[in-house]
């Protein structure tokens, strides 16, 4: 049995693969999905740019310039439902897709025909959502917290936008279900639970986090629906309904969603971390457990959002409380990343300047957010510029630095090919750069009393919002140089061998580079399970 | 049948299994908390 599981002979019949555009539409391949995931993702990522760059546009100066305030409130609602569904979650899945399989010894994922559907939902959903744009009464306006009784307002898009909210839970769901199956099912005999690499553990924790969460937004939505449609009054006060109650309903998904959105980047970073300080990581089983607390504790955490709104000081207590507590599994983490390092043998690639931003930065997202916490406080910083500054720390220099740390480290491996470093540090220092005159003033225009999500301010706001503005116009040009890199890469990188850093660990880095088509088509031998262990 | 292939069929009821559980699971909250959001909402 022991030969059976060991041997290593390549499996050639295996490789038979479609071409053209069948490989594509009916591909089954966990590599081919995880690609059009990655390609989709981008795709969102400058749409969901593009959003952004014009509401920086239109916020230059005080008064109104380019848009309407209708329209200008249809960007910032598409721009963050364009990046948190259509750029953040499938770019993880994409990652998990192209990673999971290669990391536990899996030759696929468990369900590799779900993995289809999983993924040509979301063209569908977005086809959808951005057709909103151009039916009457405009795209969906009322901030991708869809708040009743604003959002009932919306003209012809409103069932566009809770059938496309739905698509995207369907298509999350599905994609979860895939992760855990192929997790709990697909590893090589010696992966054990408390082997499995850190990105492999946050994207369990994080699927069982998708389908626990992504039902209750479909719940919430649908409600929203029949009120509109079909006479029901669940947040309507004159039927007796309470709008407070979709907030409650809504923040029970989208405080673990955030969560959802950034443990697979602590995952990441806790692979590219080891790799460049060419240490194990720090504290291995400790980062297993603050991941799953701060999973669990994301459940109870959600009405932080919402302290305003008139809630018993018990409950008030409880939720800041229950908010600060976050904070310990947080530094944990954010210790064991920094003793990782300590008397390690440095080296700045790009993936570690990626991550030890990510390091940096999230940490002040993190901090903003214990501020934010504080029930007095709160009270000040509520619907202000300051909690922009706060989630955009933790969703662009936490969130997509993390994705951008993940592809630059594993782009070798999926190409065979190594990039241009040069343009890759281009990348990091502009983005790193800009990122922060883009966010950190707007912790001063919130401070000062700058109301979030409206087109027009007054006039002391101006020398801040044009600091940000031209902050955030040089962020999204810098983004330019990742597509031409990729492209540069896939066209004439220098090939490279099975393990594209000196420092890296796991199995993944066992296998030629690029991978052949189906991964370990038979179980990785405890030789290299052994060599690749990271810790 | 041979060794691989009896590690590999059961692997798959294993998948099936797991696949068909955590279907059921998904499809009850999803479906559950709407049916019970509108039955509520009849009252």
């Amino acid at each position: 049995m022991a030969e059976v599981l060991t041997h290593a002979e390549p499996h050639e019949e295996h490789d038979h693969k479609p071409q053209g555009w069948r490989r594509w539409v009916y591909a089954t391949n966990h590599k081919d999905i995880g690609t059009m995931y990655l390609v989709f993702a981008c795709i969102m990522f400058f749409i969901g740019g593009g959003a952004a760059m014009l509401i920086r546009l239109e916020l230059f100066s005080p008064g109104l310039q380019f848009f309407d305030p209708q329209f200008f409130n249809s960007l910032t609602t598409m721009h963050a439902l364009i990046m948190i569904f259509g750029a953040i979650m499938p770019a993880w899945t994409g990652l998990a897709n192209w990673m999971i399989p290669m990391q536990v010894g899996a030759p696929d994922m468990a369900l590799p025909r779900l993995n289809n559907l999983s993924f040509w939902i979301l063209p569908f959903a977005f086809t959808l959502l951005l057709a909103t744009f151009f039916v009457p009464g405009g795209a969906p306006a009322g901030g991708w917290t869809m708040y009743p009784p604003l959002i009932l307002q919306t003209g012809a898009a409103f069932p566009m936008l809770i059938f496309s909210v739905h698509l995207m839970g369907a298509s999350s769901i599905l994609g979860a279900i895939n992760v855990i199956v192929t997790i709990m099912n697909m590893r090589a005999p010696g992966i054990t639970l408390l082997r499995m690499p850190l990105f492999v553990w946050t994207w369990l924790i994080t699927a069982y986090l998708l389908i626990a969460v992504m039902p209750v937004l479909a719940g919430a939505v649908t409600m929203l629906l029949t009120d509109h449609f079909f006479g029901t009054t669940f947040f309507t006060a004159a039927g007796g309904g309470d709008p407070v109650m979709f907030q409650h309903v809504f923040w029970f998904f989208g405080h673990p969603e955030v969560y959802i959105l950034i443990l697979p980047a602590f995952g990441i970073v806790s692979e590219v971390i080891p790799t460049f300080s060419r240490k194990p990581l720090f504290g291995y089983e400790a980062m297993v457990y603050a991941t799953a607390s701060i999973a669990f504790l994301s459940f109870i955490v959600w009405a932080h959002h919402m302290f305003t709104v008139g809630m018993p000081l018990a409950a008030q207590l409880f939720f800041m409380l229950s908010t600060m507590l976050i904070a310990v599994p947080t530094g944990v983490k954010v210790f064991n990343w920094t003793a990782t390092m300590w008397k390690g043998s440095l080296s700045f690639e790009p993936p570690m300047l990626f991550a030890l931003a990510f390091l940096f930065l999230f940490t002040i997202g993190g901090f903003s957010g214990l501020m934010l916490a504080i029930v007095p406080a709160d009270y000040q910083y509520q619907d202000t510029y300051f909690v922009v500054a706060h989630f955009h720390y933790v969703l662009v220099p936490g969130t997509i630095f993390g994705i951008m740390a993940g592809v630059y480290y594993w782009l070798p491996k999926w190409t065979g090919k190594m990039y241009s470093l040069t343009l890759a540090n281009w990348h990091f220092w502009l983005s790193a750069i800009f990122v922060n005159v883009l966010f950190f003033p707007q912790h001063f225009l919130g401070l000062a009393g700058m109301p979030r999500r409206i087109p027009d301010y007054a006039v002391q706001f101006t020398d801040w919002n044009r600091v940000s503005s031209l902050g955030g116009f040089g962020f999204g040009l810098a983004q330019l140089l990742f597509p031409i890199l990729i492209w540069k890469c896939i066209r004439s990188g220098q090939p490279i061998g099975n393990r594209a850093w000196e420092g890296a660990h796991g199995l993944e880095w066992e296998l030629p580079s690029p991978p052949p088509y189906h991964s370990w088509t038979t179980p990785p031998s405890d030789a290299v399970i052994a060599r690749g262990a990271a810790h | 049948m041979s060794a691989t292939g009896i590690e590999a069929s059961a692997q798959r009821r294993r998948v099936r299994r797991s696949a068909w559980a955590w279907a059921l699971i998904a499809a009850a909250f999803y479906l559950g908390f709407i049916v019970l959001a509108l039955l509520r909402g009849m009252k």
